[in-house]
């Protein structure tokens, strides 16, 4: 009942809002025309009893507020009378609304949508059922490492004795040749045990997940990612059942995955795994004790178990696996769970952080620029309060209507903004490659919308609120014979605000600016080798067709036989690792006359077996000694070639032609020495901004015999290997004669990676490019928000001053002068705001360290650029003012007043 | 020695509800009304008036008709509601005691305390 009456409160208060206020106002000028009357039959003249009885009557407008406030019922009406006075106000002064409308409107939505794009596409939430309750099990070893994957023993016991999971299941990424439909080509996958897509709690889109039974008898079934099934079966569904080739091995199509789901995560990437199959761990694999720490376990957590519970439960299960392992061994196994959520996100979250930074400083500049206009608006205004303040408005009414205005402007402007946000959003997401995962899914993220409203609120609110306070403090009639000459106050406020404002777009641009610089020095990264006109391939040969080592040795024979034939190519060869894009391989050695610092490991480098003119090929060029070459045979003394870098940390000063080295990690053992016989420059195994790690080409004809006796262990070598293309001209046209090359020897064998070296290194460069558009994106757009801020502080000190201005002309002063004058008064703002920037630049550029290369977070290049860019930018700003003030004619602008 | 005294707050309602206690009246006649109950004795701004009208409509001790004046216009009347009765008694009869009592004290005698 209560509720119902306050409706109806309401609603007779809405609609019968203008009734009452007609009708208050006639019961009080009857009161005033009867008094008159009365007055009047007393002998006074007519136009005398008026004017006594208003005087009798007191402050009209306060009364009729009083009235209202009586009323009380009517707050809501009240409040959307006050909307409309604003809106009303804001009608009479569209290029201030505008203005505001728009700086909001883009300052919001611009920074927003980005956001929120940025922060779906790198902290993509997992697609999985009740995300939160999914951990990675993972094992710490003393000797070895923390937090590293299981062995595959140790999955299959986590599965049967903890008793905190509902699912343990096993994967490990991989990756397969497809062949038989369709050219061969290689692909992302990864083995599941059974009980993953359980644990996940994804169902396959068509089709079926595998069972227990498949898993454990090895069953060859298969599941292809929905990217898969589109682009090679056309998303036909009677692929189900259909046989395909993995490995040279038949598989039967059980089953096709949603079009979001992706397992293994990774960290900050996209995953293209595009084949499931059952993990059916192999004998040797299930007899692994304590060895091989590659498998992944993910596991979910039974309802009613905290995370600290499961891993207690985990960790006893660590205890028995423990106990399994030989004592010999010395081993300490405990157990961690890491949510998958935060091991999937790990890697982007620095720049995130970034991003974020950027954004609310954006905003923040938004909002000065905003505090700015409401702030000249209130001196506008000062003068209407005032009147009306003379005629008996209360001070809370006063106060109501100079807030609700600049209360009207932030939300119309935030609000506008979020739309705006929306609708960029909708366009950020549609320029997105629809493989993107979960594109669909993308929503404006609400911590920073709530952040945008919340900052605008706040700006109108206080914007609204100070004006309206010292306009009530100072008495209306010294604010009506000031006019609008009291203005110093607000003109110092503003000016606070536009400092503030170049300040923070500085340190935005620091950071942009040190992006950049990053940049650049990558750029000029010497890769230590010619990219240009040199073409890269891969091919991993089937371990079930090349099953001994001669037939590999004669398939890479006959392949550089061919492709060294091939015309425009100079010449090709072979490596198992090439420069660029391609994980380290850690492989641990003795250095002679090296002994390592106690405490630390043995020595550790990336290396790469060659067959043919590897290091020639790709004119990595040489430093000291010889080149590897033909000489260099089976029976030949065994040799290598290291890099700078490893001559530098080993043998530092020295000479390493002559040095020798042998694997493994033991001084004392049997294992052939390896003579050094040349230095070459150093290449990068990752982008060019990441380290060049130490490095050891050696001829693969020699693998046997560096291993000595353990060589026949190792089995089969030189399966996979990666092609080297030296052209004599532009080696893209060479592509697919490479591709029909290996063809033309195994037609089923897929070809993956084929590119330039420069396409290579260009897409090494992508996630640095991107963070450093993103990043000078938003700086561009502080800087262009500060400049409007500090041509809008000075335009409007100009109009003050007018008069000033003119009376000084008048004086005899020359337009240059006054050009001068109104431009030093923009330049000691920015000046200021430069020196504020700088300081607050040097306080925050250290947290981006980590997204730097060869910058110090300090840089003073990088500081005196930016600060000149900015300077300029907000000097130009000033320029259009004071052209306008220079160009004041004294006689016209004495006379407007 | 002046004969007119600012009026106490709080006091303006009991005059109104006295006022109109004794028939129903526009906002100017009840100030009328009170100026002459009071003899002329109680000065207030003419305008405060009609926001204590306002509180007491609101508040149901007064209820208010549109009629016509004594000069053929349109004008609120204002009658008092049996709340309003009731609320006119209690507050009389208070002001009444607190009347008596604070007479009775200023009368008080040395010798009596």
């Amino acid at each position: 009942m209560k509720l119902l009456s306050s409706i109806h409160v309401l609603l007779t208060s809405v609609f019968r809002q203008r009734q009452i206020e007609r009708e208050m106002e006639e019961e009080l000028r009857l009161h005033l025309a009867s008094r008159a009357d009365d007055l009047e039959r007393q002998g006074l003249p007519r136009a005398e009893a008026e004017r006594q009885a208003r005087i009798e009557f007191g402050g009209y407008e306060r009364y009729k507020d009083e009235c209202r406030d009586a009323l009380g019922w009517q707050i809501f009406s009240e409040v959307l009378a006050d909307v409309r006075y604003g809106l009303r106000q804001l009608r009479h002064a569209p290029g201030f609304a505008l203005t505001a409308f728009l700086m909001l409107a883009l300052g919001i939505g611009a920074t927003t949508s980005v956001f929120s794009v940025l922060d779906a596409v790198l902290l993509r939430p997992l697609p999985f059922r009740d995300p939160s309750r999914l951990v990675l099990i993972k094992e710490n070893v003393n000797k070895l490492s923390d937090r590293i994957n299981l062995p595959a023993p140790d999955v299959l016991t986590f599965a049967q004795q903890s008793k905190a999971f509902n699912h343990v299941g096993g994967f490990e990424r991989g990756e397969v040749e497809l062949s038989g439909s369709g050219e061969p080509v290689r692909l992302a996958s990864a083995r599941l045990t059974a009980d993953v897509l359980p644990a996940l709690g994804v169902t396959p889109l068509l089709g079926r997940s595998f069972t227990a039974e498949e898993d454990d008898h090895g069953q060859a079934v298969a599941l292809l990612s929905y990217a898969l099934w589109q682009a090679r079966f056309h998303g036909d569904p009677k692929v189900l059942g259909a046989h395909l080739d993995i490995d040279r091995k038949p598989y039967v199509v059980i089953g096709v995955m949603p079009s979001d789901f992706e397992f293994p995560v990774l960290a900050g990437r996209l995953n293209h795994t595009a084949i499931w199959k059952p993990m059916s761990f192999s004998p040797q694999e299930r007899a692994d004790t304590g060895d091989n720490f590659q498998y992944g376990a993910v596991a979910r957590i039974k309802p009613g178990f905290t995370r600290a519970q499961a891993e207690q439960d985990a960790n006893r299960v660590a205890a028995a696996i423990q106990a399994e392992y030989p004592a010999a061994m010395g081993i300490r196994v405990s157990a961690s769970l890491i949510p998958l959520q935060d091991d999937a996100v790990e890697n982007a979250r620095p720049l995130l952080r970034v991003l974020f930074g950027a954004v609310i400083v954006v905003l923040l500049i938004a909002c000065a620029n905003l505090a700015g206009l409401l702030l000249v608006r209130g001196v506008r205004r000062r003068r209407e309060i005032a009147v009306r303040q003379a005629l008996g408005a209360s001070g809370g009414t006063l106060l109501r209507y100079s807030t609700m205005e600049s209360l009207l402007v932030s939300v119309i402007g935030g609000a506008l903004g979020l739309v705006l946000a929306w609708a960029c959003l909708r366009w950020w997401v549609s320029l997105l490659p629809e493989s993107l995962p979960r594109v669909g899914e993308i929503r404006l993220n609400w911590e920073v919308s709530l952040f945008a409203l919340a900052a605008t609120l706040a700006t109108g609110l206080l914007c609204g609120i100070a004006p309206g306070l010292a306009a009530l403090r100072s008495s209306a009639n010294e604010a009506l014979k000031q006019g609008a000459r009291s203005v110093a106050a607000h003109a110092r406020l503003r000016s606070v605000l536009v400092v503030g404002e170049i300040a923070t777009a500085l340190v935005l641009v620091t950071g942009a600016g040190l992006l950049l610089r990053s940049f650049a020095r990558m750029s000029a990264v010497d890769p230590g080798f010619e990219p240009v006109h040199a073409l890269a391939a891969a091919f991993d040969l089937p371990a079930e067709r090349y099953q001994t080592q001669p037939q590999v040795n004669s398939f890479q024979e006959e392949l550089l036989r061919r492709l060294n034939t091939l015309p425009g190519v100079k010449s090709a060869a072979l490596a198992t690792n090439l420069p660029m894009a391609e994980p380290t391989s850690t492989r641990f050695f003795v250095a002679e006359d090296y002994y390592p610092p106690a405490g630390s490991s043995y020595a550790v480098e990336s290396h790469a077996y060659v067959v043919g003119d590897f290091l020639q090929t790709m004119h990595i060029p040489l430093l000291r000694g010889r080149y590897l070459n033909a000489g260099d045979t089976a029976d030949a003394p065994l040799v290598v070639v290291v890099s700078r870098a490893l001559a530098e940390r080993y043998w530092p000063g020295q000479n390493p032609i002559g040095k020798r080295i042998h694997w493994g990690v033991d001084e004392r053992s049997s294992l052939p020495w390896l003579t050094v016989v040349g230095e070459v420059a150093n290449t990068r195994q990752g982008p060019l901004d990441s380290e060049a790690w130490p490095q050891v080409y050696e001829p693969l004809v020699q693998f046997d015999r560096s291993f000595g006796p353990e060589a026949k262990a190792l089995g089969v070598h030189g399966g996979s290997m990666r092609i080297a293309v030296r052209a004599a001209g532009d080696p893209r046209p060479l592509a697919n004669a490479v591709r029909r090359t290996v063809w033309s020897l195994d037609p089923q064998l897929a070809v993956s990676n084929l590119q330039t070296m420069e396409h290579a290194i260009r897409q090494s460069q992508v996630p640095r490019r991107f963070n450093t558009a993103v990043l000078s994106a938003f700086a561009l757009g502080a800087v262009l928000l500060a400049a409007l801020g500090i041509y809008g502080v000075i335009a409007f000190s100009v109009a003050q001053r007018t008069q000033e201005i003119a009376v000084r002309m008048a004086l005899g002063a020359q337009p240059a002068g006054v050009l001068r004058l109104v431009l030093g008064s923009g330049a000691r703002l920015a000046a200021l705001g430069c020196l504020l920037g700088l300081a607050g630049a040097a306080s925050v550029t250290r947290l981006m360290q980590s997204l730097l290369f060869d910058v110090s977070p300090f840089d003073p290049v990088v500081f005196a650029a930016g600060a000149a860019v900015v300077l300029l930018l907000t000097l130009a700003a000033s320029f259009l003012p004071a052209r306008r003030a220079a160009g004041i004619e004294p006689m016209e602008a004495l006379r407007a007043e | 020695m002046d004969t007119t005294a600012q009026i106490l707050p709080g006091t303006l309602d009991l005059l109104i509800l006295k006022a109109v206690s004794l028939g129903p009246l526009h906002g100017y006649g009840v100030l009328l009304r009170i100026g002459q109950i009071s003899n002329g004795a109680l000065l207030i701004e003419q305008g405060a008036l009609y926001p204590a009208l306002f509180r007491l409509v609101r508040q149901g001790l007064l209820k208010a008709k549109w009629g016509s004046s004594e000069n053929k216009r349109r004008a609120k009347y204002y009658g008092l509601t049996a709340a309003g009765q009731k609320r006119l008694r209690e507050e009389a009869d208070g002001w009444n005691r607190l009347a008596t009592a604070i007479g009775a004290a200023l009368k008080a005698r040395p010798e009596e305390v």
